[in-house]
């Protein structure tokens, strides 16, 4: 070994950690940006309504309690029948929107992934494009639509609209798990007698799971978070789903911090426990269109 | 045309003169049926819409909606908006939202990327951490933000009073001149958590062999990012921001569940400007102008974003 390169190893090294250090500075500060919101409303919402306001704030809860969350969860109370309405509504409305969208998605994204029939690009940018326009443009057509259709004030209005921006994204997604499978693999089916829909079915199909899982939480995802057309459709209370169930519900009753905390945190609840399970599916399933497109 | 899929594109290569476009179309007749379903439920959802509110931007509508009832007024409703001081004061406010969220998220982003590439105890948790904040529902992420602004009992507040930085809790959100750069930060936090995603992917396209050499040829670290690693990834990072423009320049939720667009119009952006044009005060034609003003300035983002999609299938091809 030369003398140099014995001379350089310690200055690069340090150099090294410099950047090292840099980065784990950052990456604590972005960890208290993201989590003092989320822990705040966490303790917020083992608070009394009394100890939420008072100055300074109590840092940690004094006396913690659930009463926040029995609230909510009592059907026997009438916040609680309310809440628990608003949830399995939103449950429904967005496991309907997730199944169709999964349905209608899997064969067009294949289609647009292994044919080349005409008007192909132009109709998969046509899916794409959609995603850039946002609720407020379609909203009033969509609404003069759901009275000509009698959907209004039913979960129907929503999920059909929930499919249209579900669906250009899922297409989106799938057509990137598609084009990873080796088109070999059908081919060789074909040979052996398949029809083009049995290699589909059969082979291509069992090998998407993970892409069809990832474009199922991320529709789920989107219907649970919708606001703008459930507040616009649905005007019945018993209807509405959780996001804007939680909004009238707390506009009359502004000063419960801790019950609204708490219904903030249930209603993120399942949203970040599929995602966290799945986390790995859906990253890389949203990552690779965009990376190698 | 791509050479590595399809039987069609095969079986067409076969033949010694290409087929006319209507023979393609019939020829691949029964590829149309797996995107049907799908071509119909946009064409209804869609392209009725998009078709509708043009018409009506051309109409005045009594506040009831009574369809036949409207009145056509040329572009009236265009004139209108064009010559309100609102319209200036939302654009000016769309344009420092859109901007500064998608600058400062994207920067945001695509450091916590970098310094989450490096493997470490504990990154998995951090970056599912850092990840939740884009999970949540942005009605929640819009009430624990105004629960944290909160003029009486903010926790930001409350900090800068005891560390003697204010003599008493500011109004964050209730203040025309704070109220746009707080709901900014309140959208940056729902949004680096996407720019970072893509960078992360971006990452994993780098060949280690590349940096391997240039380490060995003697570049600082430095010198590998910028020669190395970022022109691998300005594909993803244009496809990001464009993404990210796009989001902001539509995002409602926010702005809509904290502040509503005020004070005095000192937080509204075009969609809640709409949204209020539309449900609030039930000026129909005046908000259907606006969306399509709107749509033409999408299409102009969409345009770009379609090109930085096809710039990628050509490097891809290229590679």
């Amino acid at each position: 070994m030369s003398v140099t390169s014995i001379r350089e190893t310690p200055r690069s090294r340090k150099r090294i950690d410099g950047w090292r250090w840099a980065g784990r500075i950052f990456l604590f500060l972005m960890l208290l940006y993201t989590a003092v919101p989320m822990i705040w409303m966490l303790l917020t919402s083992i608070k009394s309504g009394f100890a939420a306001m008072q100055f300074p704030p109590q840092w940690w809860p004094a006396e913690p309690t659930l009463a926040s969350y029995q609230k909510l969860l009592d059907p026997q109370n009438s916040v609680g029948q309310d809440f628990l309405r608003f949830f399995w509504n939103s449950l429904f409305v967005s496991v309907c929107t997730t199944v169709l969208a999964v349905v209608v998605a899997v064969p067009a994204a294949y289609a647009f992934s292994r044919f080349r029939f005409p008007g192909r690009r132009f109709l998969f940018f046509a899916v794409l494009l959609r995603n850039m326009f946002p609720a407020v443009i379609f909203l009033v057509p969509l609404f003069i639509l759901m009275r000509l259709l009698g959907l209004v004030n039913t979960h129907g209005s929503l999920i059909l609209t929930y499919l249209t921006f579900g669906l250009p994204l899922a297409i989106w997604l799938l057509k990137g798990f598609y084009d990873n499978i080796p088109v070999q693999l059908e081919q060789a089916a074909r040979i052996d007698g398949a029809t083009r829909f049995q290699a589909f079915f059969l082979i291509v199909m069992p090998l998407s799971v993970p892409g069809i899982i990832a474009t199922a939480i991320y529709s789920f995802i989107g219907a649970w978070n919708e606001y703008i057309f459930a507040a616009t459709f649905l005007t019945k209370n018993e209807q509405l789903t959780l996001p804007v169930g939680i909004q009238r519900f707390f506009s009359e009753n502004t000063t419960d911090f801790p019950g609204l905390m708490a219904a903030s945190f249930m209603m993120s609840v399942p949203v970040v426990v599929l995602f966290l399970i799945l986390q790995k599916y859906f990253v890389r399933a949203l990552t690779e269109g965009a990376v190698k497109h | 045309m791509t050479v590595h899929t399809g039987y069609a594109g095969s079986a067409q290569a076969v033949r010694n003169k290409p087929p006319g476009l209507f023979q393609q179309m019939w020829a691949s007749r029964s590829d149309y049926l797996y995107v049907l379903p799908a071509i119909v439920v946009m064409l209804v959802v869609i392209a009725y819409p998009i078709y509708y509110t043009v018409d009506l931007s051309f109409f005045r509508t009594p506040p009831g909606l009574q369809l036949r009832d409207k009145v056509f007024i040329g572009v009236d409703n265009y004139t209108t908006i064009l010559s309100s001081d609102v319209f200036w004061r939302v654009t000016l406010n769309t344009a420092i939202w859109t901007l500064a969220s998608t600058v400062i998220a994207f920067i945001l982003g695509f450091a916590s990327a970098l310094a989450l590439h490096r493997d470490f105890g504990g990154r998995a948790i951090l970056r599912a951490i850092l990840i939740i904040p884009w999970v949540i529902s942005a009605v929640a992420a819009s009430y624990i933000w105004k629960w944290i602004y909160h003029s009486d009992f903010g926790i930001i507040g409350a900090v800068m009073v005891q560390l003697g930085l204010v003599a008493r809790q500011p109004n964050f959100i209730d203040n025309v001149n704070t109220v746009l750069p707080s709901l900014i930060v309140v959208n940056i936090w729902r949004e680096f958590p996407f720019a970072m995603i893509m960078v992360m992917a971006g990452l994993q396209t780098v060949p280690d062999q590349l940096l391997r050499a240039a380490k060995v040829d003697g570049a600082s670290a430095w010198q590998r990012f910028w020669h190395v690693t970022f022109p691998h990834l300005r594909s993803v990072s244009t496809v990001t921001i464009l993404l990210l423009s796009v989001a902001n320049f539509n995002s409602f939720i926010v702005p809509w569940i904290m502040t509503g667009g005020g004070p005095s119009n000192a937080s509204h952006i075009w969609i809640t400007h709409i949204y209020e044009l539309a449900f609030g005060r039930q000026r129909w034609g005046v908000a259907a102008a606006y969306s399509v003003l709107l749509f033409i300035i999408l299409m102009m983002l969409g345009y770009f974003y379609v090109k930085a999609l096809s710039g990628n299938e050509k490097q891809e091809q290229g590679a």
